[in-house]
């Protein structure tokens, strides 16, 4: 273990993040400086993904504090882990079986809840459910095949949540969100990339007089400008020529209040590396002119060995929430791909139809429309699940 | 030897502070373990501690982080803001050759079960979750302030008084004053002695005030917390206070007002399921200024199922939740 030099860092020092408000959000500060304040108090093999041999370990710790090699394999039997198996050597624990007679509370606890859960009448399974939090852990300890794509040592890894706008009236108490884990290399266009929402796949435009034409225009290819707001900066997306500066307005507008000025930057030039930003605290990403997410980064820390180790890998999903797909009024089998208005042949307005019973309600064999209405091509919220 | 030290220091405090962290951690109301060593860090590792109580922290995480079963293994967090007090921690087990607790440090550090981060743990953002108070034992922290606690200035001008008091029944009782019991001139030399124990333990300990400032706030804020919770402790029991009457045939299911949610401060975040509850504000206003607008819901996904088949359209509901 290195000793701390003198002076090195004094507590006033800004690179190392503290809380703004305990327990919510931490004050803002720059990331590639957080990197840098670790690796220099730490060795590289305290944070390298090999394997420390035993033997050189403990000769450097009996050199360091001077004891004599008996002492030390006293002290390491009296270390050992097995000291703390409460179970004879040859059982194995079982997880499942609360021990009789427990005084621990977790214990006492852990069998109220399981008498609990065998009063109750489980209806259904639903297996997504079931493997929804095993996302985490399909990638975790993977290695690349090839070593350049190897996470290099001492690498950041960032947490970031990104929530779906709120436009769920049912989602009061959950928060859905994607969690992505990003390396600190990455650029901001990385994450704007990696970021899927239903909005970027709206067709728009009234199709009820020619059906057949709905998936030409997909609202991703037309509308490719975007931003994103840390600390008052705001970066766009600049890569293709029809990308336009939508923080623009916000900014001129800013100028006429009573607000510290906002600064622009280009999304695809900033790493996370040049970020300053505050752990926690929420941000902004803004797509298709309107669609607005708001972006947390819950974690910043140095890469581990049981870390997906693989660079193609990333951005890394490790959580996302459901969302209930909606199905067609009549069948209710298929996926609803039409919505249509004022249509005498539907129940209610809007009504939403697969593309068979839409077909059969609306035109005729030859394919003709049949009545008055209008029909918009309809995106189902949970096409990402 | 360590072997005696070892043992005692290894059992003894693990099952105190493992009884102790269990009431803590049935409030966080979890069993996610990365919760587990968030108090875990907190409670081993802040300055305010015992030395002891620090090392049977260490200990413990040691024993947990081995004897989980899970795979792969949930790591301890470090955060950069306490590296610093780790180290100085691990140089002072070094310094009273306390060959346990070092061995068990670096162990800990070359099996990588350390995940080196910028926080202690994960922030989302969650505001409304009420503040987690950890009520430190007080048998656990330390007393920097003990010899001023010992001598305090009263406590001098006591022995001073007494001093005095002392020296005059000896003038008056005993011709020769040249024999003396006690040191003539205790009472300052305490004072001294106290003086220069300050000023070193000012000059060893560099945070003292940081951590003085800290404590003030912290309370500071738990004031304005505290006054914030009875606001809002006062406004619901008003809001749960009238309760709809349940119609004839519904009687038996009708819900009780729950009086636990009064004044000592502390309040139930968790929404309870009242069956009907009182209409909230944007209803009322709702009622009041637009009348009534849509009456009704139509449910569009489940205009195939039966008029007279109620139960498609409800969940089965839970006769009562587990309480933790």
């Amino acid at each position: 273990m290195k000793k701390m030099a003198a002076g090195s860092s004094s507590n006033v020092n800004e690179n190392i993040p503290v809380f703004e408000y305990k327990d919510i959000n931490t004050k803002p500060f720059h990331v590639g400086s957080f990197r840098t304040a670790w690796l220099e108090k730490l060795k590289p093999i305290d944070y390298s993904y090999e394997d420390k041999y035993e033997e050189t370990e403990d000769a450097d710790f009996a050199k360091e504090m001077g004891i004599a090699p008996e002492t030390l394999d006293e002290l390491k039997a009296i270390c050992s882990v097995d000291n703390l198996r409460c179970q004879a050597e040859d059982e194995p624990l079982d997880t499942n079986v609360v021990p009789p007679d427990p005084t621990l509370q977790t214990l006492i606890q852990r069998k109220k809840k399981q008498d609990y859960k065998g009063t109750l009448r489980i209806d259904k399974i639903s297996r997504v459910d079931h493997y929804q939090d095993e996302l985490e852990s399909l990638a975790v300890g993977k290695r690349p095949e090839d070593p350049v794509d190897l996470v290099p040592e001492g690498e950041i890894i960032l947490s970031i949540n990104v929530l779906y706008p709120a436009i769920f009236e049912r989602f009061k108490y959950v928060r859905p969100h994607m969690t992505l884990q990003m390396l600190g290399s990455h650029s901001l266009v990385d994450l704007r990339d990696a970021i899927c929402c239903i909005s970027d796949l709206q067709v728009f435009g009234e199709f009820s007089n020619t059906p057949d034409m709905a998936p030409d225009f997909i609202s991703k290819d037309h509308f490719k400008s975007a931003f994103f707001y840390f600390e008052g900066v705001f970066y766009n997306d600049m890569r293709h020529p029809e990308c336009q500066d939508m923080s623009e307005t916000t900014i001129d507008w800013a100028k006429t209040r009573d607000f510290p000025t906002f600064h622009k930057a280009k999304m695809e030039d900033t790493r996370f590396y040049d970020l300053k930003v505050k752990v926690g605290y929420p941000y902004l990403f803004c797509h298709q002119g309107d669609c607005e997410h708001v972006v947390i980064i819950t974690d910043i820390r140095l890469a581990h060995k049981d870390d997906c180790l693989d660079r193609k890998l990333y951005p890394l999903l490790t959580h996302k929430h459901r969302v209930m797909t909606r199905k067609c009024a009549v069948c209710h089998v298929y996926i609803g791909r039409w919505l249509t208005t004022n249509d005498p042949f539907a129940p209610n307005d809007p009504c939403l139809f697969c593309e068979r019973c839409f077909r059969m309600l609306h035109y005729d064999k030859k394919g003709n429309k049949l009545g008055q209405f209008l029909a918009y091509p309809y995106v189902d919220p949970g096409a990402f699940n | 030897m360590p072997n005696g030290k070892a043992k005692d220091r290894f059992l003894k405090p693990l099952v105190a502070d493992y009884e102790e962290l269990l009431g803590r951690f049935q409030q966080t109301e979890s069993v996610r373990f990365e919760e587990f060593t968030a108090i875990w860090r907190n409670m081993g590792f802040s300055s305010v501690f015992y030395f002891q109580i620090r090392v049977g922290g260490l200990y413990l995480l040691y024993g947990l982080y081995h004897t989980q079963l899970a795979s792969p293994k949930e790591k301890i967090r470090i955060a950069l803001k306490d590296w610093e007090q780790i180290q100085k921690f691990y140089q002072d087990s070094v310094n009273s050759q306390h060959y346990d607790a070092v061995y068990i440090i670096r162990k800990l550090i070359t099996e990588n079960a350390v995940l080196y981060t910028a926080m202690p743990q994960m922030l989302t953002f969650r505001v409304k979750k009420k503040p987690q108070h950890h009520k430190v034992c007080e048998e656990f922290r330390d007393r920097p302030e003990r010899v001023k606690d010992l001598i305090s200035t009263d406590m001098l001008q006591e022995v001073a008084n007494i001093q005095g008091h002392h020296e005059r029944l000896k003038a008056s009782v005993l011709e020769r004053s040249s024999i003396a019991v006690t040191q003539q001139d205790l009472p300052a030399r305490l004072h001294s002695c106290v003086l220069e124990f300050l000023h070193w333990q000012d000059r060893h300990e560099n945070h003292g005030d940081a951590d003085h400032l800290v404590y003030a706030e912290e309370k500071a804020q738990q004031v304005e917390s505290s006054n914030r919770a009875q606001l809002l402790a006062s406004i619901k029991t008003k809001s749960y206070g009238c309760l709809a009457e349940a119609s004839k045939s519904r009687r038996h299911r009708q819900v009780e007002m729950d009086t636990s949610i009064s004044g000592t401060g502390y309040i139930n975040e968790a929404p309870k399921y009242h069956k009907s509850r009182a209409p909230s504000l944007k209803a009322r206003t709702n009622k009041n200024l637009c009348g009534e607008g849509d009456e009704q819901k139509i449910q569009y996904w489940l205009l195939s199922a039966a008029e007279e088949d109620k139960t498609a359209l409800k969940r089965q509901k839970r006769k009562h939740s587990f309480r933790w």
